[in-house]
Formats: structure tokens, C-alpha cells, sequence
């Protein structure tokens, strides 16, 4: 488009010289007036179809970019013009003699610059018109276009036309041109500063459409111009609708002025609002929240002064903060306040010394806020806004201020939230650890010897048990095993089993006032009484331990036993060839705390035989239950070994723990478990190294 | 769990319903541990809907059972099931605690 509205231009203007000095092409003659006037026809079409083409110059809400643009684009050429035409008059004063030729080729210039910047300027009004507009308003706008289009071959057709049809189609496009002129939606978009502007662009483009009009108006009956009238109906109706859109929007912009301050300040609110919403989302620490609320509620509402008082909460020092006014001044509101049992409610007062409790407080304030932080759970403080003025405040401050607390009480209760799960992942961590420690406190390495075969299973319900064994060496090829079960579970049971084992260490030392070899190590039952009277002091009123300590001799084949409640011992008896429970007495530990405990503790002794085999296990194995809420049980353990005594001893272990999973498959485990298998073998004497 | 009691004279009777466990020997817990439970001669414990019994429920007895001795006040338990009388059995309770077969035999004493 744009080289053939060039070459309209450049035809236009050879025309135009032929039509001032025929005698430039003497074969060609004169042109007549309709070529002329074709020519700038399509010329001017040429140019305003390019603009048309063109894609929307209105970026965003740039609205003072666009007119900025305008102005100093196209509105520049008016300079020009003015400046042609002074240069012709400069002229006109030296060579006399070409002048004629001279205005007319200027004038031509100027015709073109003129429709250059009426298309400029009425493509960037229609991107202000249908700026957000309705289908209705691009379709008018689209019959606004065509209606000129006409107008443009007006000046073609033989004046034979009558005027009364061409005044009311010119009439009419005026009339459209002025509703269409009312749509300056995007005056709206606009704050005090670029209102103000924008009102100093369009001013510019009217004196730029003024300084147009000067001089077309000035060369109209100039006897040196030799060139019919240009397409007066299409410009005058174009710069018409040019010129009042930018005076409409002068006027609207202008008096919108006034009111751009509190479009600015809503505008505000609503950025404000956003502003705090992001930053209170990236805020580390409930303080952190209450002071980006602080700050944005005083912006927001331009408060001369205000307070924010927070409920002290555990961990948090933060209680508030006060902006012009000290907190005695405060605090002295806040007691009146409560006087009039308004504390801590939504409250507005635009006439603060209308009251005689507040004027005895002899403070300049007119105004005041009052909103509450509070959740559906529970109240965090409240919010106090001041301001020096009566009437300071409306429903919508209160609004927006309540806008504002929700989302802060909204992001202090996440806070908590979130510090509440990352305590309690804390307290995983710890529970991991507790647990890894405890695991390291069950013996590993099995005792080895070739008078008998251990195996061992162990399994906590939770992180940490309240089960143990243990096994220590004792001199004279004695071998002390100790299992048992604190009552409860979690850490306060897993600290007791590390107790438990402490205490077993300590007492299997060697005594050494002891008088003979026997006496050196405490026999069961009296290590069962030193280890109750140990506890007594430490263990809680309602918790106690079982435990069952065996120290087996394996020189002189025979075993010594103490059960403190703790679960019965299987055994099989290989000469008797069957299996049954040692059915000792024994109290449990922590049960009785005095010096009578030992009253109710047994030894029992017991001489072994080659193949013998002894369970020992915690009442998780013979309480574990099935789908149908039915125990393991003694019975069905007892016939395990039944079955299965022959065997080595872990595979004893496995076929028990196998039957037990079988059992109570599906079910969950409801205790810890721990299960051990001795089994003797034939004695075999020492092979010296 | 539901504990039901009823009182004749010098005597308070708590029936036992259902499984003694961690949460439910809170509520044990809390009856046994009213004051005025101690101006009753005898508090009887009957056992027969008695379940189960957990160490936690066993614990709240034994917690209990140096206050009673010591205000004098005998703790009775009958019509215990076999299974949870293995379990006071097992850890020797049975020789520390009054269990006897019937209430006929529970009053008696």
C-alpha cells in the first residue's frame, strides 16, 4: 500500500504542475480538473486504507503513549507545513516570477501532509473508541468508514447531485462522528498524572489540526493558487471528527481531573491489596506478616496515626506497634474504648470529639477504625486507624481494611500450620534417631560357643519398643540372657529399656568381697530385687517391667532362672521327649517398691541335657492376634516346638515367626516382638589352642 | 469400655465392660481415683465382661494398689476369665491381689 499511496503522490503532484504551468508538457496540455481530483482521491484513499491496515498502535493501557506518539509524529508535520509556507512567503519576496508554481507544489505538499495526519490521527481515535467497546460500536464504527469512503466520490460524480441529499449524507456522518466522539472509556484507565498529560496532548493536536486550518482557510481565495478545491467533503469531515474526538477527550479528560484522585486512591486499594497479598505469602514469621499489614493499612487509608496490638502468642514477642502516637496515648483510647465496651468489635467513628470521653483525652483525632484480627478460632488483636480530620473514614476503608486483616489472619494461621508440620517432622527426625540408637543397644553378635546355638528376632510395633535382651559373659563359662518388656510404648518405654540395661551391666559385675566363686556374680533372684529397688525411684506410678534372667553354666550343663512377670519359658526336655512350660512364680518389677519384693521372686534350677531347647519370648508373640481378634497363644506355640524341636535353632526361630505371620497375616502389629532359641548341645570338651 | 457401679453399704461394685486398654484405663483411671472411694471398705471389681486386659489398664491397678492398702480398703476382683487371669497371673499379681471365683465369695470377705 505504501508505495502506491507514494506514487499517488508523486502523480498528484505532477498534475498539479501541469495544471499550474501547461507549458511544462506542451503534447500532454492541460489536465483536466476530475484527473486532478481522481488522482488526490485515491491518494488520500491510498493512505487512510494503509492506516487502516495497520495493526493497533495502542499498546496495553498506554494510552499517553499512544497520543504522545501522535502529537510528536504526525502533529510534527503541521510545523512543517508552517514552515513551507514561510520559506514561500521568503520567496516569494526574491523571485516573484515562480512563485505561482511554487504555492501551488507546496500546496500540494501540504495537502498530502494534511491527509497524512487526519488518517494518523482518526486510526488512533478508533483505537480509543473501541478500546474494551461492544460489537455494536465496531459495527457503527465500520459504517463510519464506509459513509466516508463515499464522501470521497462525491467529488467525482457530476455536481448533478441533488444538495439536499449531499447536505444530509454530510450532515449525518457529522451527527455519527459526534456520538461516536462520546466514547472516551479509556479516560478511565488513566491516574492524575497521566489525565493531566494527556489533556496538554490533545491540546497539541488541536493546535497542530489549528495551524492545518490556518492554512488551508488563508490559501482558500489566494490568487496564486491555480489548483481546483481539494476533497472537501471527506477532509472537512474527517478533520471535524479529528478535531472534536480530541476535544471531546480534552473535555472529559479535564474534567475528570477533579475525580482522578479518588480513582487513584481505589486503584491504590485494590494494588495495595494485591502487594500485600504477595508479600504476606513470602513472609517468614507471623511478625513479619503483622508489620507488612501495618504498613499497608496506613498507605492505604492515609491514617495520621494508628496502633496494632497483638495478642502475646507462645514463641512470638512481637505485640504490636504504634505509628504517630505513643502508647500511653494508646492505651488511653483502648480504655475508653473497653469503657464503652467497644474493644475488640468493628468500629467506625467519623465524629470523634462529638464525644465527651474522648475530648477529656484532649487528642486532636476526628476519626478512628477499629478492626479485629480474628479467626472462626479465635481473636489475634485488633487494628486502630486515626485520623485528624472529621468524617476521615468510609464503609469503604472499613472494607478494605477488613480485606486486609482476614488475609493477614489467613496467613498467620497457615504459619502456624506450617510450623506445627515442620515440629512434627522434627519430632520424626528425633523419633528416627531414638530409634536408630535403640537398635544399637540390641546385641548384634550372638554369643558363639559350641555347647549351644542362639538365635534371635526382634521387632518393634513403633519407632521405638519397650522390649530388650541382652547377653553377657560371665567367668567360669557362664553365660548371663536377659529378656523383657516395659510396660507402654514410645520413648518413655525405650528410655527404660536403656535403663533396664544399664542396670543389667552394672549388676553383672564381679563382687569382689565375695567369698567364693558363686558368690561373685548375684544369682538371679537377687539381681531380679536389686534391679526392682533400682527402678523404685524412677519408674512412674503406673508403669512396671517384666523381665525373666537366665545364667546358664554350660560347664556343668544347668541353667539358673528368675521370671519377674515376665512370660513363661518353653522348654524341651530331650530325655522326657516333650515340651512344656516352666510354670515358676515371680512378680513383676516396679509393682511392689519396697524391700517385700523379694518375697515374691523364685530362682529356679534346672540341669540341661544335650537337645534341649528353650524359647524365650514377650507377650507380643503369644498376644498377637488374627482377623477374627483370637490370640497366638501359649497352645499353639508350645505345639510349634512340638514340631519343629528336632531342628537347629534358627530354624526353630523361623518356623515359629512363619506361623505367627501366617497367623495373624493382614492384621497390625499391635506390640513389640521378641523371640529367642537356645538350644544345648552335646558338651564337648575344651580344644586347647 | 463401659465401667457401670453400684454401691451396697460399705461396698462399691465397678463392672467391667469390654477391653481394658490404653485409652480406655483413662477412664478406670479416673473412677479409682475419687477420694471418695476410699471410704468404702470394699471396692469389688467384676471381671466377667472383662475381655482383655493391656499392661496400661494392669498398670492403673497396680498404681492404685498402695492407696488402697494403705487406707485400708479391700480390693476384690471375681468372675475374672481364664485368659485374663493368665495375664495377672503371668506377672505374679495373682499372689499380690484378692481374685476370687464368684461375687457370693467376693461379698464374703
Amino acid at each position: 500500500m505504501q508505495p502506491f499511496a507514494l506514487l499517488s503522490w508523486v502523480g498528484l503532484l505532477v498534475c498539479t504542475l501541469l495544471y499550474a504551468r501547461p507549458t511544462l508538457a506542451p503534447g500532454v496540455g492541460t489536465p483536466p480538473s476530475w484527473l486532478l481530483l481522481g488522482v488526490q482521491a485515491i491518494f488520500a484513499a491510498a493512505v487512510f486504507l494503509q492506516e487502516r491496515a495497520r495493526p493497533d498502535r495502542l499498546r496495553g493501557l498506554d494510552f499517553v503513549g499512544l497520543l504522545r506518539s501522535l502529537v510528536f509524529g504526525p502533529g510534527l508535520l503541521a510545523t512543517i507545513c508552517v514552515l513551507l509556507h514561510l520559506i514561500e512567503r521568503l520567496l516569494k519576496t526574491q523571485v516573484p516570477s515562480t512563485s505561482p508554481m511554487l504555492f501551488t507544489v507546496l500546496y500540494t505538499v501540504n495537502v498530502g501532509l494534511f491527509i497524512l495526519f487526519l488518517a494518523r490521527t482518526n486510526y488512533s481515535w478508533r483505537s480509543l473508541v473501541l478500546f474494551r467497546s461492544s460489537a455494536r460500536l465496531r459495527r457503527i464504527w465500520e459504517w463510519f468508514e464506509l459513509l466516508l469512503g463515499i464522501t470521497l466520490l462525491l467529488s467525482l460524480v457530476p455536481r448533478s447531485l441533488p444538495y439536499s441529499l449531499t447536505t444530509a449524507l454530510l450532515g449525518g456522518l457529522a451527527v455519527l462522528g459526534v456520538y461516536i466522539s462520546s466514547h472516551q472509556k479509556w479516560v478511565a484507565y488513566l491516574n492524575r498524572r497521566q489525565k493531566i498529560q494527556a489533556v496538554l496532548l490533545q491540546a497539541g493536536i488541536i493546535v497542530a489540526m489549528g495551524v492545518f486550518a490556518a492554512y488551508f482557510l488563508q490559501t482558500q481565495y489566494d490568487p496564486l493558487l491555480v489548483a481546483p478545491a481539494p476533497q472537501h467533503a471527506f477532509l472537512v469531515l474527517n478533520a471535524f471528527f479529528a478535531a472534536f474526538y480530541a476535544f471531546m477527550g480534552l473535555m472529559v479528560t479535564f474534567f475528570n481531573l477533579p475525580t482522578a484522585g479518588v480513582f487513584e486512591q481505589k486503584r491504590e486499594e485494590i494494588l495495595s491489596l494485591q502487594r500485600l497479598t504477595q508479600l504476606i505469602q513470602k513472609s517468614q514469621t507471623p511478625e513479619e506478616v503483622y508489620r507488612m499489614l501495618f504498613d499497608s493499612a496506613i498507605q492505604t487509608v492515609e491514617a495520621d496515626a494508628a496502633w496494632l496490638e497483638v495478642e502475646s502468642t507462645e514463641g512470638i514477642d512481637y505485640t504490636g506497634q504504634h505509628y504517630h502516637i505513643s502508647p500511653d496515648q494508646a492505651a488511653a483510647i483502648q480504655r475508653l474504648l473497653t469503657e464503652y465496651n467497644l474493644g475488640h468489635i468493628e468500629y467506625l467513628n467519623n465524629d470523634l470529639q462529638n464525644s465527651a470521653g474522648f475530648r477529656s483525652l484532649e487528642l486532636s483525632y476526628g476519626s478512628m477504625i477499629v478492626m479485629p484480627l480474628r479467626s472462626s478460632k479465635r481473636q489475634y488483636g485488633a487494628l486502630y486507624m486515626l485520623k485528624e480530620q472529621r468524617q476521615g473514614f468510609d464503609r469503604e476503608n472499613l472494607s478494605i481494611l477488613q480485606t486486609f486483616t482476614s488475609q493477614t489472619v489467613l496467613s498467620i494461621e497457615n504459619l502456624q500450620l506450617m510450623q506445627a508440620s515442620i515440629q512434627n517432622q522434627l519430632v520424626q527426625e528425633e523419633l528416627k534417631i531414638a530409634s536408630s540408637v535403640q537398635d544399637s543397644l540390641i546385641p548384634k553378635d550372638l554369643p558363639i560357643d559350641n555347647w549351644f546355638e542362639i538365635s534371635s528376632h526382634a521387632q518393634a510395633a513403633k519407632e521405638v519398643g519397650g522390649d530388650f535382651y541382652d547377653f553377657l559373659h560371665l567367668p567360669g563359662r557362664r553365660l548371663a540372657v536377659l529378656i523383657g518388656d516395659v510396660s507402654g510404648k514410645g520413648i518413655t518405654a525405650a528410655f527404660h529399656v536403656a535403663q533396664m540395661k544399664g542396670i543389667f551391666h552394672a549388676l553383672m559385675q564381679e563382687n569382689p568381697l565375695a567369698r567364693n566363686e558363686r558368690e561373685k556374680f548375684p544369682v538371679p533372684s537377687k539381681f531380679m530385687a536389686q534391679a526392682n529397688s533400682a527402678l523404685a525411684r524412677c519408674l512412674e506410678r503406673s508403669a512396671f517391667i517384666t523381665a525373666s534372667l537366665y545364667i546358664i553354666d554350660y560347664e556343668h550343663g544347668g541353667f539358673v532362672f528368675a521370671r519377674a512377670g515376665h512370660c513363661h519359658t518353653l522348654y524341651y526336655h530331650s530325655i522326657k521327649e516333650e515340651v512344656s512350660y516352666f510354670h515358676t512364680a515371680g512378680l513383676g518389677l516396679g509393682i511392689i517398691r519396697n524391700d517385700s519384693y523379694e518375697k515374691h521372686i523364685k530362682n529356679q534350677f534346672y540341669d540341661y541335657n544335650p537337645g534341649d531347647v528353650m524359647v524365650i519370648y514377650t507377650d507380643g508373640i503369644v498376644e498377637a492376634r488374627n482377623a477374627a481378634g483370637e490370640e497366638y497363644g501359649e497352645d499353639r506355640l508350645q505345639q510349634m516346638l512340638e514340631r519343629t524341636y528336632y531342628m537347629d535353632a534358627a530354624v526353630i526361630k523361623e518356623s515359629i515367626l512363619t506361623d505367627l505371620e501366617e497367623f495373624s497375616r493382614g492384621q497390625p502389629m499391635h506390640d513389640d516382638q521378641t523371640l529367642l532359641v537356645i538350644k544345648f548341645r552335646a558338651s564337648q570338651p575344651d580344644i586347647p589352642l | 469400655m463401659k465401667i457401670n457401679q453400684h454401691t451396697t453399704d460399705h461396698t462399691l461394685t465397678l463392672v467391667l465392660d469390654g477391653e481394658l486398654d490404653a485409652s480406655s484405663s483413662v477412664l478406670l483411671d479416673t473412677e479409682l481415683n475419687q477420694p471418695s472411694i476410699l471410704e468404702y471398705q470394699k471396692v469389688l471389681i467384676d471381671c466377667q465382661r472383662l475381655n482383655y486386659i493391656s499392661s496400661a489398664g494392669l498398670g492403673v491397678f497396680i498404681s492404685h494398689l498402695q492407696r488402697f492398702q494403705d487406707a485400708n480398703v479391700k480390693l476384690v476382683f471375681f468372675n475374672m476369665q481364664e485368659k485374663v487371669h493368665n495375664v495377672f497371673e503371668i506377672l505374679g499379681l495373682d499372689s499380690l491381689l484378692t481374685i476370687v471365683p464368684s461375687e457370693a465369695e467376693a461379698t464374703a470377705i
